[in-house]
């Protein structure tokens, strides 16, 4: 497995209570990953370690290869890492084409002498983060919100929209916090249809999410966490008969989850 | 529409502006156009720091204060002229807020109104009690009337081109950078800081960049207003200024910019019109604000944009009907 994220050891404690007790994982690249387990048991804490938001009481973080263990969190952006917030987090104020330019300016070359004068590096740049933009927002169905101010939009479109903005400047590996969450259902599909689509084209994605349902259908690999320590780890269809998992997570025995799968199919 | 329609109103307003002088003879009426127009670039700085980025700071009276006494003291202590006096204004009010910004901006927007507060009022007593510098109370009067390519600006009417020249060219400024990336990411930091950091861009050097650029102009500001008045004392440092800027930001609506730069010239004069009633004057006025934030409570380009915000809701909501 070529491993694109690897995680060892990490910890992290809150006045004593540890929120990760050593936990290990690897993220390989291509593929989606989903990162589950029950209320507190410390899949948030997990990604904030990883994309610089919280400090590691111990661990080491490697993005391609390249130690990235508490780096500031703008750096582990700048190397590749694009992060959703659980709580969706968007430029409320700021038009959605706005909203989009921000998340790639980082990225390309021109800077803001570019800027000053106009130079053709400054319009290649705007037109290539324009058409990246209009992409995604067709992806994500929300054309007709184009120049509107994003704070106007229902709290799961602005999901996509934190979505969107992860995906513009098409990072190494984008970790969603719960992405569907408060989606209309019938987006949900189209969500995962699109993130099957980028990830046939070489994107890597890491995803916490509650609707076990969106993860099973899309994730290669699951990674499920109890009380800060990993629990089991395996394809979707492994995970959903691990009696330890189904206990801690899912609160039923195989036989119901078996029958639960039938009725799925 | 929109686009042509606001530099070109810009223009034509600011050429309108200049030529108040010729319009009237009345000191006191060149003397308000005087005030409007520096206390507007005032306020102007004051929304990059306050309204753009999300910053309070009440620093900017410092920094108005220290270019005052700068400019003052390079004319009449250091030998210098009016020009350079404002160029080390600027210069000294930057790396000024460089210093207190570093460690300060580190800190939660909260601490940094408590510091830059503290700053203001270290600045009223550096003037009053360090006499051997600043001459203490009495201040320093009669500050020669700037000078260029051997002419005198000595009339009020003379000097209100150069208060003019100055605005337009620091708003000018202003606007290049509010209008630019750097304007829309800092108002990216003040929406949402944690969603800047996510998407690698560090909002330090932004955020002190902001405030060290809105120091440099203010203190030029203090720099053109003292000579105006021609004198210079520890009153220049009175609370006055500081709410006149907050209320012209506030009133004409924290990062819009063309917001405040209208409320700046109305709000100036508004104290001066109000003259037809001396006794009631400030009465009036102090009403006129409290109804205008009750009408407006995120000041006037707030409530155009409310406005404008129901509309695009009405279209959305048609739109799926």
């Amino acid at each position: 497995m070529n491993a694109l994220l690897e995680v060892s050891g990490l910890r992290k404690s809150y006045a004593g209570v540890h929120a990760l007790d050593g936990v290990s994982f690897a993220v390989a690249a291509g593929s989606i990953t989903g990162l589950i387990g029950p209320n507190g048991s410390g899949k948030s804490t997990a990604i904030d370690c990883i994309s610089g938001f919280q400090k590691l009481d111990a661990g080491k973080v490697a993005l391609a290869g390249h130690d990235i263990t508490g780096r500031p969190a703008h750096h582990i952006a700048r190397a590749g890492l694009m992060r959703t917030f659980q709580t969706v987090r968007v430029y409320e104020r700021l038009s959605l084409r706005d909203n989009l330019a921000i998340a790639n300016q980082q990225f390309d070359a021109a800077t803001w002498v570019d800027e000053f004068f106009r130079t053709r590096r400054y319009r290649a740049a705007v037109e290539t983060s324009e058409g990246r933009a209009r992409e995604l927002v067709e992806l994500i169905g929300l054309q007709r919100y184009w120049e509107a101010e994003t704070g106007i939009l229902s709290y799961g479109q602005k999901k996509l929209v934190a979505l969107a903005a992860a995906l513009m400047p098409s990072p190494k590996i984008v970790v969603l916090d719960e992405p569907v969450a408060g989606v209309n259902p019938s987006r949900i599909r189209e969500i995962e249809t699109a993130l099957c689509e980028l990830n046939r084209a070489g994107e890597t994605f890491l995803i916490v999410e509650h609707n076990v349902e969106f993860i099973t259908n899309l994730c290669h690999q699951v990674i499920v966490l109890d009380q800060g320590r990993k629990l089991a780890e395996g394809t979707s269809a492994e995970i959903h008969t691990d009696p330890r998992v189904l206990e801690a997570y899912l609160g039923m025995t195989p036989e119901m989850a078996e029958a639960e799968m039938r009725g799925a199919a | 529409m929109k686009l042509v329609a606001a530099p070109l109103a810009s223009i034509i307003a600011a050429l309108l502006l200049a030529a108040l002088p010729l319009l009237t003879t009345s000191n006191y009426i060149i003397g308000i156009g005087i005030s409007a127009l520096i206390f507007t670039v005032a306020a102007a700085a004051l929304n990059l720091i306050y309204g753009f980025t999300g910053l309070l700071s009440f620093a900017q009276l410092g920094f108005w204060g220290i270019g005052g006494y700068t400019t003052a003291l390079t004319v009449v202590t250091f030998g210098g002229n009016f020009w350079w006096g404002l160029v080390w204004a600027a210069l000294i009010n930057a790396a000024i807020a460089l210093v207190v910004g570093y460690p300060t901006l580190r800190t939660n927007r909260h601490a940094f109104v408590i510091v830059t507060l503290t700053f203001a009022l270290l600045a009223t007593l550096i003037a009053r009690d360090w006499v051997e510098l600043t001459r203490g109370p009495l201040g320093i009067p009669n500050l020669p009337p700037p000078q260029a390519f051997g002419h005198r600006f000595a009339t009020t009417g003379q000097f209100y081109w150069i208060a003019w020249a100055f605005s337009v060219a620091m708003l000018g400024l202003l606007y290049a950078l509010c209008s630019s990336r750097i304007g829309r990411t800092l108002i990216a930091i003040k929406q949402n800081e944690p969603l800047v950091r996510a998407q690698g861009i560090a909002p330090m050097p932004y955020k002190l960049a902001a405030f060290a650029i809105s120091a440099a102009i203010t203190g030029a500001a203090g720099g053109v207003y003292c000579f105006h008045l021609g004198i210079i004392d520890p009153l220049f440092l009175d609370f006055y200024y500081m709410q006149t800027f907050l209320i012209i930001v506030i009133i004409g609506g924290a990062g819009s910019f063309w917001g405040v730069i209208v409320s700046g010239i109305a709000l100036s004069a508004l104290p001066e019109v109000l003259r037809f009633s001396a006794d009631l004057r400030m009465i009036i006025y102090g009403l006129i604000l409290v109804v205008a934030m009750f009408v407006m409570p995120s000041g006037v380009a707030g409530w155009l944009r409310e406005k404008k915000l129901a509309e695009m809701r009405d279209q959305l909501r048609g739109a799926l009907r």
